[in-house]
């Protein structure tokens, strides 16, 4: 609320600048003309100059006669009178306040109506604050766990200890460096080859590239039974087009896992995004793909997008979904959280606006 | 002098001044200026050895060798053609095998190349630019964007 | 909250601006002093607005506000404070910013000076100023918004180019600033006149000191760039004739001519047409040179954006204000009133020889950096247009004005005296050409254009002081009246002089390069690397961690003739955050010398890869530009000038008595 009074406050302040002189009753005190004022000093100076003995007589003598005949011409007749007083003045002057009173509040606002973020004025500032002391504890201790390794690189603990932080800083590509160095250096260990693995796939976009599955594989051969390790073999094996090997791996993960397992709903997800039509017809084939299994392959992508995050693209992908299956709620919720995903990315907020304005989901704007 | 002539005199002083300089730029045009080219422009163009050129492309992996004396030599490489390079001197920051370089120098045989500067990106993101050019010209290049996940 | 402020502040800029072109136009049109009242305080009322705006900014910077974009792209809580705030216009968001705040800033300037500028004039001048302003303000909020908020806030920011955490590029951009956007001031008195369709000798001493300060700040600005790019990208040179040094060389050159037609133009009532179109040539190429380096179009060391919707707003005001003004300037300027001719042998003959060659290089230096932008747009074929080119058309124009520059400074005005003001120079062209011949003599076959450049520079520097001295100190005349004399000589006298022996410096400075020595080797510790007279030995290689980068550094010694000069140290650093390399190199000054060595790669056997120069008078080259730039300050403050500048513009002069 102060906001908004000290922004009403500028805004008046600003009109005031310009209404003061178009109320003051203008004295027309005609300045000192400048011009004629000029040259009377060029005189004085020349004279000055002759006194001290800078100039020659004769030579001043010529300056002056100059000066003197410039003198006369600039007093000429070109200065008209000033057009201050009468009708037509005191016309102009209300149009012009008229112009300031309008013109002024009206552009500040519409502009800031659309370019500046409104909304953050009545949230609780104070809300920020606790949050961002936690950071600058966080970001200090990472700061001197980063001047540790930078003496000790082959500290693999230190490495272990920093890559999930710059994982949940969103900094993925120092945590698959940070990652890869545990691995180098600490010994054989497949949760730590699983989450290496995870770092290099969120550091392509979610493709199991091969040395990712490489990763993957040695994690699988320390610990046949690690979850992470076989749910990711099992995604590169349905981008190898593998399909029917690939569900045999999910089905086994899940028949292998505890129902209340963390990753039971994203692998049967998966599970169903590989939905019966498409085995049926296997990967040569043109696959018929039911509704209930783009629903399926929808709701995979939504899950995976919001536990790992994912590019602009496959959020707009996402909202486009949505819109086509009719579920405009969801569309807008998902472009939603895309902003808040996607919003230290400037390109990226940009497609998902475009595909907000070609869906018109004009009322998720935040 | 009558007005005339001063005004006469300072045309032509003007005059010659510009014609002068215009020489001089159109001179310098012919003989200083330095085209860019690829490994495979090279060939393409069949660019003569003994000319100076700028080379543009990546520096193709496990080619650099240092020798004694900060003699450097590595193939600078574009989608269809490579070409040997000698440098002698000191690399630039951000000189890496596989990223992109320019180097400027003389031909010396079509596929020899002897440079005296190297230049290499600035920082993480910058790509010299008549090398992303080149590269995206020759389908190589993928921008910014990383390729497109397979996951669905 | 406060960012936000500042955000609406930008905004409410921006409608003050529109009153601000409108009403005073308006006003001058129908004579109406109260409309043209309206211009100064609404210059006064934007400067405020976004003076506030741009402390909202640097407060976020300073707080770490990691919800504000900019912030986040360009900072990083563990950054020491100056980089903080130098953070805020190390940006291209910013950095346009500072470039309104500047604009704003003169623009403030001259409302307060309204007893020294005619009303309408300065109505006028405000108005086409308040048209720039608009201008960039549309560009700020539309394109390039540093009030940008990311919601929920970040917890940490990605930190500011390394290579840019130096305090030379601290201050750079803001002196660079002040002179290109300086010079829209004379732009906009140009336009304002134009406008008006009158101009004089007043017009011209009131433009002078805008003129002169800005000319100031560029040549310190670019001196300090040129200085930067010296030490801290490890190359050893301090002029690559890239195309972003060009963009701010072309209205250096350009604000020289000038600076110098207005005193033409001031002192003789003439060469106001070319005055007029100099002042907007020389604003059109800062515009020209923001657009080269804002949007993109070259990538080089210097660009930090690359957007091609800005370029094309860029290019949009650029078209906008240059044609614009071009147009103006043809329908108006036939109606002016034509200034008088006068003798080729004169002082102001020399001054248009003066700016003949000044326009004449600026043109060449201009070709060279548009024509490789110009032929891959039309044709695709791309060429780089490099030192060669330039010092082969640049220099042949620059030679020829600099040996005329002495004689042209002891000319007089209206009639000169070739013969007479050729003898009074006899001592120094002597002096000068024995020097060059010495160093000749005793150089036994080296390069002959260090003695030749160095000859010139010793003419111009001892040129510079003749003219002092003759214009005081006439044959027989005691020394004491002459030390008087010499003080009464007005301080433009004295600024010019000191301006012109800075050229001489630089000029030393820059032949000198041509005396450099440069090494490069392979050095184990213990072993030794010579360049010319200088050696260096490498005493050790050790590792050093520091709160953001690692580094290794170099530790030399430095031994000329036989003697320890001095210990430097020559880093490779990386920093961690960005995982960037850089170099730092060590530089040992001895005099106006400097040793100068940058650390390559650290080889497989163990050695480090080495570059070692030994550059005599480098230092020079910055020293003189630091004289020119105090010559012209020295000017500024000359009272003859001051009725322009706002700082007596409440004191009258006490020598204005008027004459009746």
């Amino acid at each position: 609320m102060v906001i908004w009074v000290i922004l009403l406050a500028m805004t008046a302040a600003a009109v005031m600048a310009v209404l003061w002189p178009l109320s003051r009753h203008y004295a027309v005190t005609r300045q000192a003309d400048p011009d004629t004022q000029f040259y009377r000093e060029q005189i004085a100076e020349i004279d000055r100059d002759q006194a001290r003995g800078v100039l020659l007589p004769s030579e001043a003598e010529a300056a002056k006669a100059e000066a003197a005949r410039r003198l006369l011409r600039a007093t000429g007749p070109h200065h008209g009178h000033f057009a201050a007083v009468g009708e037509p003045a005191l016309r102009r002057r209300r149009a012009a306040s008229t112009l300031a009173l309008s013109i002024i509040p009206i552009l500040a606002l519409a502009t800031y109506e659309i370019y500046g973020s409104p909304q953050m004025l009545s949230g609780p500032p104070a809300a920020q604050m606790p949050q961002q002391a936690g950071n600058v504890d966080l970001m200090t201790a990472v700061a001197q766990i980063e001047s540790h390794l930078a003496k000790n690189p082959q500290d693999g603990r230190g490495w272990e200890v920093i890559a999930p932080v710059y994982m949940r800083m969103g900094r993925i590509d120092d945590a698959v460096k940070a990652y890869g160095a545990a691995v180098r250096y600490l010994p054989p260990d497949a949760d730590r080859f699983a989450s290496y693995g995870e770092a290099l796939v969120l550091a392509k976009d979610g493709l199991v590239s091969g040395e990712a599955q490489q990763a993957f594989e040695q994690a699988v051969k320390l610990d046949a039974a690690s979850p992470r390790a076989r749910f990711y073999l099992a995604r590169a094996a349905v981008q190898d087009g593998q399909i029917e090997k690939a569900k045999a791996a999910y089905a086994e993960l899940l028949s292998t896992s505890p129902a209340d397992a963390p990753w039971v709903g994203a692998v049967q997800q998966e599970l169903a995004s590989l939905g019966a039509p498409q085995a049926a017809t296997g990967p040569a084939g043109e696959p018929r793909i039911g509704p209930e299994a783009i629903a399926g392959m929808v709701a995979g992508l939504a899950s995976r997008l919001e536990a790992q995050g994912g590019t602009a693209e496959e959020w707009a992908r996402l909202m486009r979904s949505y819109a086509v299956l009719g579920q405009r709620d969801k569309a807008m919720a998902a472009a939603r959280r895309a902003r808040e995903a996607l919003a230290q990315d400037n390109a990226a907020l940009k497609t998902i606006d475009t595909m907000a304005q070609e869906l018109k989901l004009t009322d998720a704007q935040p | 002098m009558t007005r005339k002539q001063r005004r006469l005199t300072l045309i032509g002083i003007a005059g010659c001044v510009l014609a002068v300089a215009l020489g001089l730029v159109l001179y310098a045009m012919n003989d200083t200026i330095v085209f860019f080219n690829s490994p495979a422009d090279i060939q393409a163009k069949n660019v003569q050895p003994g000319t100076r050129i700028r080379l543009g492309g990546l520096v193709k992996e496990g080619s650099v060798q240092r020798n004694s004396d900060q003699q450097i030599t590595f193939e600078v490489m574009d989608a269809q053609a490579a070409i040997q390079v000698s440098y002698k001197g000191l690399l630039p920051d951000l000189f890496r095998e596989g990223q992109g370089v320019v180097a400027e120098g003389v031909l010396v045989s079509p596929s020899v190349f002897r440079a005296d500067s190297v230049l290499a990106k600035h920082d993480e993101n910058y790509m010299p630019r008549e090398v992303a050019d080149t590269l995206k010209k020759q389908g190589h290049w993928q921008g910014e964007a990383n390729a497109s996940p397979k996951t669905q | 909250m406060l960012v936000e402020a500042g955000h609406f502040a930008l905004a409410l800029a921006l409608g003050l601006s529109l009153i601000q072109f409108v009403v005073p136009l308006w006003g001058a049109r129908a004579n109406d002093p109260v409309l043209m009242a309206v211009a100064p305080t609404s210059a006064l009322a934007v400067l405020a607005c976004i003076a506030f705006s741009f402390l909202a900014l640097t407060f976020a910077y300073v707080n770490s506000d990691f919800s504000v974009l900019n912030v986040v792209q360009n900072s990083h809580s563990a950054k020491p404070l100056i980089y903080k705030i130098s953070g805020v216009w190390g940006n291209h968001e910013g950095s346009m910013l500072l470039w309104v705040l500047i604009l704003a800033l003169f623009g403030g300037v001259v409302a307060l000076a309204r007893n020294s500028i005619p009303m309408r004039l300065q109505a006028n001048t405000l108005a086409v100023q308040a048209s720039i302003t608009i201008a960039f303000l549309l560009f700020i909020l539309t394109t390039s918004n540093p009030f940008t908020r990311v919601i929920p806030a970040l917890p940490e920011g990605q930190d500011l180019n390394p290579l840019l955490q130096d305090p030379g590029l601290a201050i750079h951009p803001p002196l660079l600033y002040i002179g290109y956007v300086g010079f829209s001031i004379s732009f906009a008195f140009a336009c304002a006149a134009l406008i008006d369709g009158r101009i004089d000798a007043v017009w011209a001493r009131i433009v002078r000191p805008w003129t002169l300060g800005a000319w100031a700040f560029l040549t310190l600005g670019i001196a300090m760039g040129s200085y930067w790019a010296y030490y801290e990208l490890g190359w050893g040179g301090w002029w690559f004739w890239d195309p972003v040094e060009n963009a701010s060389l072309m209205p250096w050159l350009a604000g020289t001519a000038l600076m110098h037609s207005t005193v033409v133009m001031e002192k003789r009532d003439a060469l106001k047409v070319w005055t007029i179109l100099l002042a907007i040539l020389t604003f059109s190429l800062s515009l020209l040179g923001t657009f080269l380096v804002r949007s993109g179009v070259l990538t080089s060391v210097h660009s930090f954006a690359v957007d091609p919707e800005r370029g094309t707003f860029i290019l949009g005001i650029l078209i906008l204000f240059i044609g614009g003004s071009l147009a103006l300037f043809a329908w108006r300027a036939p109606m002016l009133k034509q200034g008088g001719l006068f003798a080729p042998v004169s002082r102001e003959g020399a001054l248009v020889l003066n700016n003949l060659f000044l326009a004449t290089a600026c043109a060449t230096v201009f070709i060279g950096t548009l024509y490789p932008l110009a032929l891959e747009v039309l044709t695709g074929e791309k060429i780089s247009v490099g030192a060669p080119f330039f010092n082969f058309t640049f220099l042949p124009l620059i030679v020829p004005l600099l040996l005329l520059l002495p004689l042209g400074q002891t000319l007089a005005w209206k009639r000169g005296n070739f013969l007479g003001t050729a003898q009074r120079l006899y001592a120094v062209f002597g002096i000068a050409l024995l020097a060059t011949l010495a160093m000749l003599a005793f150089q036994h076959g080296g390069p002959v254009a260090a003695p030749l450049g160095i000859g010139l520079g010793i003419y111009l520097v001892l040129g510079s002081i003749n003219e002092i001295v003759t214009r005081s100190w006439s044959r027989g005349a005691p020394l004491p009246v002459a030390w008087r004399k010499a003080r009464g000589l007005p301080r433009s006298a004295w600024g010019t002089s000191i301006a012109h022996a800075g050229v001489g410096l630089t000029v030393i400075g820059i032949a000198a390069t041509a005396w450099g020595v440069e090494a490069i080797g392979s050095l184990r510790p213990g072993e030794r690397l010579g360049a010319g007279d200088y050696e260096v030995r490498l005493e050790q290689v050790t590792p050093r961690i520091e709160a953001n980068y690692r580094e290794d550094v170099a530790v030399l010694t430095v031994l000329g003739a036989g003697r320890e000069l001095g210990t430097i140290e020559t880093m490779k650093r990386l920093y961690v955050t960005r995982g960037m390399p850089t170099t730092e190199a060590g530089i040992l000054t001895t005099g106006l010398g400097q040793v100068y060595a940058s650390i390559g790669e650290v080889q497989a056997d163990g050695s480090i890869g080495m570059r070692l120069y030994h550059k005599p008078l480098v230092l020079l080259i910055w020293i003189g530009s630091l004289v020119m730039a105090a010559g012209g300050t020295l000017s500024l403050t000359d009272r003859r000038l001051r009725i322009g500048a706002p700082a007596r513009a409440k004191v009258a002069p006490p020598v204005a008595v008027p004459a009746e």
